[in-house]
């Protein structure tokens, strides 16, 4: 791994293309999200602001800005500001490895998997930081919720995305794409459809949204974590919250849908709508299932994930053995 | 073990089938109606209890049947009504009902001997002040009146403001 100039500067702009993806994706997926929800709720969701309500979550956003950030009383201040600053930026490393397109990746890594597996317990370090910093008994609970969460949950997404990774033979995410097809029946999901199922209850749980949303499961804790963020310490964790979202459907996308193959012309478009295509139905998931009890949480992941994880990953190894 | 599994992939199918519905609604028709643009239908107001009213009289239309007893004041559990009888007649002289305070429970209603008060149909109310929730009841009357003088020879109640449930109460 050489950082050369050209490297570091290729990274620098990837860093900056990024954030104003994940801030553009955090609006558009806030109308797409109140759209998809009022739509299932037989209502038409935003609608006055702007034709069709469109500027809505512009709008939203400029409320937040102009807002006051709220300190309550007794919080550890270094921490409580740290948190919404952990939650966002780390989000953004995660970003560099996916390749968006044959020639569009932001850093061509041979360990792009393991980049992404170890930054990604960044997210529930802030929720954990945020929730202990802000001297509030639910952020206390949202906080330790988070954990056992995300420490559930993250040994069985690794079991998935290891038994793609065992299929390819390589970390390297532009190789996983690369050894895909461009037509449905060459994904990944065609020969791993039990590890893409395990990867899809994963993906809920580890971006804490609902039925998973036991962090923040506002009928419980208010809003778990985040209860005593206003202004753009919440809009930070909010901002994150999204951008989780789309980095877990760009990796869905990248390691059982094809990545940027499809036909006509291979590209990142095909990336793009095979993400939101992901993100689409989180949201819908979101909208139809009730959240689920915290014994159940964890039962799910510990009786069934994991040892399916096992099971996926054990026959995968003999089948490549066998093959081989 | 076996059938922890089978239970397992029944409930996984039954989630299937809950996102069937979600997908159903999503391409249903809406519900909502865009209040200024377009407003609900009078036969969807029928059984929306608004603001009180007072009801005509069965032979003198153009009158109240409020003989100002003071039941309803009593009764109130908000303190909202104000009914002062007139001099000559037992017919009220003033009807001021505070809306702000009216929890609509229906208490005045009941307990009004000759069927005086009647819950409306006023869905689209609108004010800024709190004063103007203090609702002068015989000047809504009188200008319910000179809208439809005579409700018998105009039965068309969907036209009139008149509460169904005080035609009702008629019969
Ligand atoms: S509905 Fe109840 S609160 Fe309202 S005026 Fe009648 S008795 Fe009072
Ligand atoms: S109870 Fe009926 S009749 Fe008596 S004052 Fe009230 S409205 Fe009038």
């Amino acid at each position: 791994m050489d950082l050369s100039l050209i490297t570091f500067v290729q990274i620098l702009v990837a860093v900056i293309a990024i954030i104003c993806l994940m801030v553009a994706n955090a609006v558009v997926m806030v109308y797409v999200e109140r759209k998809v929800a009022g739509f299932i709720q037989r209502r038409p969701g935003p609608y006055e602001v702007g034709p069709w309500g469109t500027i809505q979550a512009i709008c939203d956003s400029m409320k937040l800005l102009a807002k006051q950030i709220f300190v309550p009383a007794n919080v550890d201040l270094v921490l409580f500001f740290l948190a919404p600053v952990l939650a966002f930026f780390p989000v953004l490393l995660l970003f560099l490895p996916i390749p968006f397109g044959p020639y569009l990746t932001p850093w061509k890594t041979p360990d792009g998997l393991v980049l992404i597996l170890a930054f990604a317990g960044f997210g529930v370090l802030s929720n954990l930081l945020a929730g202990w910093a802000s001297n509030n008994k639910y952020g206390v609970l949202g906080a330790a919720r988070a954990v056992s969460q995300s420490i559930a949950y993250e040994i069985p997404l690794m079991l998935a995305l290891m038994a793609v990774v065992f299929q390819a033979g390589s970390l390297n995410l532009s190789v996983i794409v690369e050894k895909q097809g461009w037509v449905p029946w060459e994904w990944n999901i065609v020969t791993q459809p039990l590890a893409f199922f395990i990867y899809l209850i994963c993906l809920v749980a580890e971006t804490n949204r609902a039925p998973f949303d036991l962090p923040e499961a506002e009928s419980e804790l208010t809003a778990g974590f985040h209860t005593e963020y206003s202004g753009m310490g919440f809009a930070l964790f909010f901002l994150s919250e999204y951008a989780n979202m789309l980095l877990v459907s760009f990796i869905c996308a990248t390691f059982f849908l094809g990545g940027y193959k499809g036909p006509i012309i291979d590209g990142f478009w095909w990336t793009i709508i095979k993400a939101y295509a992901v993100m689409v139905f989180i949201v819908w998931i979101r909208w139809t299932f009730p959240r689920v009890r915290f014994d159940q949480l964890l039962n799910i992941n510990w009786k069934w994930l994991l040892p399916l994880g096992l099971l996926n990953l054990w026959i995968t190894a003999i089948i490549i053995k066998v093959v081989n | 073990m076996f059938r922890a599994i089978w239970d397992n992939i029944k409930g996984i199918y039954s989630l299937l089938v809950g996102m069937a519905v979600t997908w159903d609604f999503f391409f249903s028709p809406r519900y909502t109606i865009h209040y200024p643009r377009k407003v609900v239908e009078r036969e969807n107001l029928e059984n929306y209890r608004g603001p009180l009213e007072l009801t005509r009289g069965k032979k003198e239309q153009d009158q109240t049947r409020c003989i100002s007893c003071q039941l309803c004041v009593k009764a109130c559990p908000g303190h909202c009504l104000k009914v002062t009888k007139g001099k000559e007649s037992k017919s009220p002289e003033s009807w001021l009902y505070d809306f702000s305070l009216c929890c609509l429970c229906g208490a005045c209603v009941e307990v009004c001997p000759t069927g005086a008060l009647a819950f409306s149909h006023k869905v689209y109310m609108v004010t800024t002040t709190r004063e103007a929730l203090i609702l002068d009841l015989l000047k809504d009357l009188k200008e319910r009146v000179a809208e439809t003088p005579l409700l018998v020879e105009a039965p068309d109640s969907t036209a009139s403001q008149e509460p169904s449930a005080a035609v009702v109460k008629e019969a």
